[in-house]
């Protein structure tokens, strides 16, 4: 849930009556870029990515322009440019035409929680317009601050003073910069971020802080960002259709956030707590189709949505289904148990059998019931299984799993399948 | 700004000590402790901690309790009136929905002056309300804990505060050693306390972080309470990625440090919380490092690479954690606090590779479980069937299921459209048995429904033809016949299947129809045999076996029947067919054993629906609508009799296809539907919560008074529709597909005319003006073209079958004239209805023609095809509903009702 660049980010900025850059999206006919240029003189042609994706300038993506003609020609270069970050991978969808603010002075500025600090905090530096780690700690400066009173104006104007910014910047900044908490604090911001921030003069050389880029993080669990009524689209960056479905079932009972690590992997696990999720994901490694933290005592009807939609994803290429957690303390195991074979029985009905090997490894609340249920549904569907209670070691049952999973793959699959009477 | 604390902390802490996290002397006040998870975890954490909850709070729910073992925990509207009623308490415990925690939290600290804790349990608190808390309780002076957590708890103390740590018996999981436990996972919070007692290291605190952005008591207060705590000589510490709360961390007494979550750094996109976005160092590797240089090792600890020294270990795999801790305490000089407990080995407690060679490797023996898991295992060995959870079955089934997107309705599974393909009598067991019936289910089934049809002499005959005298319609008539079969009728069936399970049910019968199966254990047992036994000959029971003997039929319940000396009554045959068609579902735990108990009692209304259905003098001793009843039992099915039943004739092939197609469309539309509303609120009204009270035949009429001329005899407005339509154009059969009719025409003409008429309608105001029936659907619509899925399915059954059927046709046709001649915007779905209606006039159309039947005898027998196809749904929401609800759980609070004056 975030977003970058400033075509959105101007349009937030606005919300608070912070000055940012004149911005144009895909859609600017010749005749408003040319009026832009004429307007600012020079323009940056920026790609407009969904999501989040840092660096763009470091990688040749961002274009400039002082005629239509060069500007025309960067926006065909950048409207369907691809980019690597790290392991993060995206797709312009268009591009922006940002007119240029004319600066000597570039400041950056961001607003976060601090784990060091526990508090809201700004991180404030005048060495602006370039990576912030790229600065000594004491060019930079880190203020947590009260979020009963928030942000006020002398924080800021310590902050600089302490900096040894030049004057003639601080007052402008002080002026305009605790505005943002307003936005940060109360549209469900984690991250508010501004780099750079253009010091623009006016005629009389008075300053004032133009934002030039933006970026932001959103609190999923906030439901203030939906006053802001951004477009849908904005966050739909790269979930697949499953993540997207499977998520829809966020609430606040029970956990429910999964992502797909290998759509090609053949070993299906439902994952119950964080710390169970974090270990078998790192055991599993691409054998692991999903990562998955299905705790927190999930409803019956909400913990068999769930399934089914895992199911009806991955089942047909599952080798193992592979039900893991560690002694649970509230989560019922009848219940998840009963919701999770309920679902498979289901989809045996509605699809038909398919080779699957199921393991579990679980304790908790209702256990021995629960592994009754699933017993007795396996049992019914003529699939094979092995149950571990909470005394195996965890890390031993997914090393079983994966032993299991190789044994399907060198034919124990097509056994299987076989027994089932279908094709492997 | 903040209040001092304790240590050098640049805010507020207040544990000096883990001795100070959970005593005996804290007194405990619950938020929203009535709330569904509250209510299963806080008397346990109450009776844990010696009754340390004093008061909880539920808006509007004063004077409510929360019953526990040590005796019921008041509740009050709000913390205030607790206090004022006297109430005293130190630790706040939240379990308010995550909109409210930030609120709850201000209350307790703004009204309780002696507040010192906050335990807060919910999930998903947003970022900003966590500042607001963090805030609140720096200014005030009082630890937080949470939230996403699970609270925290001592083992020597015996107490726990907020959630669920050790689960529903903490004291279990949570042995009292030496080892203080710090865990961003509740859920390995006990694990790990489990997996250390493998190596002899028992507990004294176990504290669940939680891992949100804010945690508010974190690595450097627990460190420091850690060093001031005499009981703790070691530390675990479980921390996933993200957060700077472990760098620099001040640890003076040994710890093993897990740190799992590298491959987060893998992913394509930001996962979780905080330093999402700039990807910062605070990642599983950044964690790693922190801890080891800490420790002033160079490795991650594993068994193989046992690298540790005095002051720690790193391990990223939480089963190697017992032994790191052992390696590591020898380094100091100390061992485990007790003998280890059991071992982390693989021991499976279940496994079947269903017949299919594993290697070696992974055919690891089942092993007996630790107790009390091995007494449970050996409990659930013992049980039959299946027992379902009871909960308010309101607008609930465990039964029926309507696709909100595709509006195809499910039983047990199995789509309508797919039950048009399953025979009527397999459909009418499965809706109870909860699988459709294989080939030898079939003819057992179709003996037993058989046999009930004939009501010669039965009151049941006398009340159905009162009724029908008396002009009621054929829902009233078969409820006037229903409502004679209770109890007292079914008592000896039912004993019977009771008896049979109970017999058979630990002898491993797998399959009911093993014609190998030695039943002559059973036979010997004569004092159980008797109940199945009259003193004279039971032709209707002679018969039945017979007829099963005749179809071929095997059942080993019969069989035993036979074995016994004596004579077996029908009762007795008709318990041994229900139990034979029960046992797999029953043995697989699909159903419970009361299902099996009441399945011979619906087999009987079944069959007395369809006789009842029949003027009284079609039933003779001897037949049935002038069949001879053995000719019925040994070779009709059950959806023959009841076509016969209807229409007065054995179907043809094609006659009986459509007939089934019609049944099976019909059977359910959810438990939304009015049929299903009645036969639902019959049970509740009984009290489900006691079965037996249940009277399955007064629910059963509880479906039938809530079908009626609108909802089950509907379908006669499209079959009235039609003869309009088609009553001069000389059709003698619709089946044939040269009829010689332009139907573009016809619906043209109709479509005209009809135009002009809801133009007159509307120009008087008439907006209430006659509609088409069974065209457009609110579903499937807005589209240019617009089917309804269910049609289409039916349609090309139809067609691959080479059967045509004119009205269905002319309805396509009309829909089309509809748009051509711009009634409609858009060309109209034919609905499900309308399919309904067609196949039943197809069936109608001949005896219609020749006079046989009357406009009136059409509308009865669409309304009786309607209620034939209805109670297979219908009667699996009675025992759904039966199986799984509460008493009384179909009403509707007098809030949710409204006066209209």
């Amino acid at each position: 849930m975030q977003i970058t660049g400033m075509l959105t980010g101007a349009r937030l900025l606005r919300y608070v009556g912070f000055p940012t850059a004149e911005v144009l999206g895909p859609e600017a006919s010749t005749d408003e870029i040319k009026a832009l240029i004429d307007r600012c003189g020079e323009i940056f042609i920026k790609p407009l990515f969904r999501g989040g994706v840092g660096k763009k300038g470091k990688s040749g993506l961002i274009g400039r322009a002082r005629d239509i003609q060069t500007a025309l020609q960067e926006k065909e270069r950048l409207y369907f440019v691809e980019h690597r970050h790290g392991n993060a991978w995206a797709k312009a969808e268009g591009v922006t035409f940002e007119g240029a603010v004319p600066a000597e002075h570039e400041v950056y500025f961001a607003i976060t929680d601090s784990t060091k600090f526990r508090a809201p905090t700004v991180t404030i530096t005048h060495h602006g317009g370039m990576d912030i780690e790229e600065l000594s700690r004491d060019q930079i400066a880190e203020i947590p601050f009260d979020p009963l009173t928030g942000l006020k104006a002398f924080i800021i104007a310590n902050a600089l003073t302490d900096l040894g910014a030049p004057d003639e910047i601080i007052s402008p900044l002080v002026q305009n910069l605790p505005k943002l908490w307003d936005l940060f604090h109360n549209y469900g911001m984690t991250t508010l971020e501004l780099n750079p921030i253009r010091m623009m003069a006016d005629a009389s050389g008075r300053l004032t802080p133009v934002a030039c880029d933006f970026k932001c993080g959103f609190d999923q669990d906030d439901p203030n960002w939906k006053r802001l009524g951004l477009p849908a689209h904005l966050f739909a960056s790269d979930t697949s259709d499953f993540e997207q479905e499977v998520n829809q079932l966020r609430t606040y009972q029970g956990q429910s956030d999964v992502f797909v690590i290998n759509d090609k992997g053949t070993i299906l696990a439902p994952t119950f707590g964080g710390g169970a999720n974090a270990l078998v994901t790192e055991l599993l490694g691409d054998d692991a189709i999903i990562s998955s933290d299905f705790g927190g005592n999930p409803p019956f009807a909400k913990m068999k949505d769930i399934a089914r939609i895992c199911f009806k994803y991955y089942l047909a290429q599952s080798n193992v289904l592979f039900i893991i957690g560690g002694k649970a303390n509230n989560t019922d195991i009848y219940e998840t148990f009963r919701a999770m074979a309920d679902a498979l029985r289901d989809y045996f009905n509605n699809r038909g059998p398919t080779p699957l090997y199921v393991v579990v490894g679980r304790g908790g609340p209702n256990l021995i019931r629960g592994m009754g249920v699933m017993r007795d549904t396996l049992d019914a569907l003529g699939l094979p299984y092995r149950f571990f209670g909470h005394d195996s070691a965890m890390s031993e049952v997914v090393n079983y799993a994966q032993g299991i999973n190789r044994w399907m793959k060198e034919g124990g699959r097509k056994r299987l399948a076989a027994h089932l009477g279908i094709g492997g | 700004m903040h209040p001092k604390g304790v240590g050098d902390f640049r805010y507020y802490v207040g544990i000096r000590s883990l001795a100070e996290l959970a005593t005996r002397e804290d007194r405990v006040c619950v938020l929203n402790i009535l709330g569904s998870e509250s209510r299963s975890v806080t008397p346990t954490s109450h009776e844990y901690s010696g009754g340390n909850i004093v008061f909880g709070t539920g808006p509007g729910r004063a004077g409510q309790v929360l019953k526990t073992k040590l005796g019921n925990i008041p509740v009050y509207n709000n913390v205030r009136d607790g206090l004022a009623d006297g109430h005293a308490f130190s630790t706040g415990v939240v379990y308010l929905p995550p909109s409210g925690v930030r609120d709850g939290v201000a209350e307790l600290i703004r009204v309780n002056p002696l507040l010192k804790k906050v335990i807060i349990l919910t999930e998903k608190v947003s970022v900003r309300d966590a500042r607001l808390i963090r805030a609140l309780g720096q200014l005030s002076g009082i630890d937080i804990f949470g939230a996403n957590c699970l609270g925290v708890a001592d083992a020597w103390n015996e107490v726990r505060l907020g959630g669920a740590l050790g689960g529903s018996a903490p004291a279990e999981s949570l042995k009292k050693g030496s080892v203080a436990i710090f865990s961003n996972s509740g859920n390995f919070t006990t694990t790990i306390a489990v997996y250390l007692t493998t190596a002899g290291w028992g507990s004294t605190v176990s504290i669940s972080s939680g891992k949100d952005v804010y945690i508010h008591f974190a690595a450097p207060e627990f460190a420091y309470a850690l060093g001031n705590d005499d009981r703790s000589k070691a530390a675990v510490m479980y921390v996933e990625p993200g957060g700077y709360y472990e760098r620099g961390l001040k640890l003076s007494k040994p710890t093993v440090a897990c740190v799992v979550g590298r491959w987060k750094a893998k992913l394509s996109r930001s996962v979780g919380h905080a330093g999402a976005m700039a990807g910062s160092g605070d990642d599983a590797a950044a964690k790693e490092r922190w801890f080891m240089e800490m420790f002033g090792v160079d490795a991650i600890y594993t068994p193989d690479n046992p690298v540790c020294s005095a002051k720690g270990a790193v391990v990223t795999n939480i089963a190697h954690i017992p032994v790191a801790m052992t390696a590591v305490m020898a380094q100091n000089g100390v061992g485990p606090d007790f003998p280890s407990q059991g071992s982390l080995s693989l021991k499976p407690w279940f496994a079947n590779a269903q017949g299919i060679d594993l290697p070696a490797e992974l055919e690891i023996p089942v092993v007996e479980a630790v107790a009390p898991y091995n007494e449970q295992i050996a409990a659930i060995s013992q049980q039959v069937g299946a027992i379902l959870p009871r909960q308010a079955m309101k607008d609930c089934s465990g039964a029926s299921l309507m696709d909100p997107k595709t509006q195809v309705s499910r039983i047990h599974g199995l789509s309508v459209l797919d039950a048009t393909q399953h025979s009527m009598e397999s459909n009418l067991v499965m809706a109870l048995i909860r699988e459709s019936l294989d080939a030898n289910g079939e003819k057992l089934a179709n003996v037993a429904l058989t046999a009930e049809v004939n009501l010669a002499g039965s009151p049941i005959l006398v009340a159905a033809d009162a009724a029908r005298a008396a002009g009621n319609a054929p829902n009233s008539v078969l409820a006037a016949a229903c409502s004679i079969v209770g109890p007292k009728r079914a008592e000896a069936a039912r004993a019977a299947a009771d008896r049979l399970v109970e017999l058979f049910s630990h002898q491993g019968l797998e399959d009911p129809a093993d014609e190998t199966f030695d039943v002559a254990p059973m036979v010997a047992n004569r004092e159980a045999a008797a109940i199945f036994l009259g003193a004279e000959r039971d032709l209707k029971a002679e018969q039945m076996v017979a007829a099963v003997a005749a179809r071929g039929g095997q059942s080993v319940f019969l069989r035993y029947l036979q074995g016994l000396k004596g004579h077996p009554t029908s009762d007795a045959v008709l318990g041994a067919i229900a139990t034979t068609l029960a046992w797999g579902p029953l043995m697989r735990k699909r159903i419970s054993p009361f299902t099996v108990r009441n399945l011979p009692w619906f087999l009987r209304i079944y069959g007395t629906l369809i006789g009842a259905a029949v003027a009284g003098e079609q039933h003779t001793a001897r037949s049935f609508c002038g069949v001879a009843m053995e000719e019925l039992l040994a070779s009709w099915s059950l959806a023959e009799v009841a076509y016969l039943a209807l229409m007065g004739e054995r179907p043809s092939a094609a006659q009986m296809f459509s007939f089934s197609v019609l049944l099976g469309l019909i059977i359910t539309n959810g438990p939304g539907t009015i049929s299903a509303q009645g036969a639902k609120g019959g049970v509740a009204a009984d009290g489900p919560e006691t079965p037996e009270r249940v009277q399955v035949n007064k629910a059963m009429t509880g479906f039938l008074t809530h079908t009626g001329y609108a909802h089950g005899g509907n379908g006669f407005e499209a079959i009235a529709f039609l003869l309009e339509r088609f009553k001069d154009a000389g059709v003698t059969d619709p089946g044939d597909p040269h009829h010689g009719l332009d139907l573009p025409a016809m619906a043209g003409e109709y479509v005209e005319e009809y135009k002009r008429y809801k133009a007159q309608q509307k120009a008087i105001g008439n907006l209430g003006y006659g509609k088409i029936p069974c065209v457009n659907h609110p579903i499937f619509k807005g589209k240019p073209v617009n089917y309804d899925p269910r049609e289409v399915f039916v349609a090309d059954l139809f067609k691959k079958r080479g059967d045509y059927n004119l009205f269905h046709d002319y309805y396509h046709a009309l829909v089309q004239a509809l748009f051509d001649k711009e009634v409609s915007r858009e060309v109209y779905c034919v609905n499900v209805d309308a399919v309904i209606a067609v196949l039943l006039l197809k069936i109608l159309w001949k005896p219609y023609r020749e006079g046989r039947f009357s406009s009136a005898t059409l509308e009865t027998a669409a309304f009786t095809t309607f209620l034939f196809g209805r109670m297979i749904g219908c009667a699996a929401e009675v025992d759904d509903h039966t199986n799984r609800g509460k008493n009384m759980d179909t009403r509707t609070p007098a809030s949710a009702c409204s006066f209209v004056g």
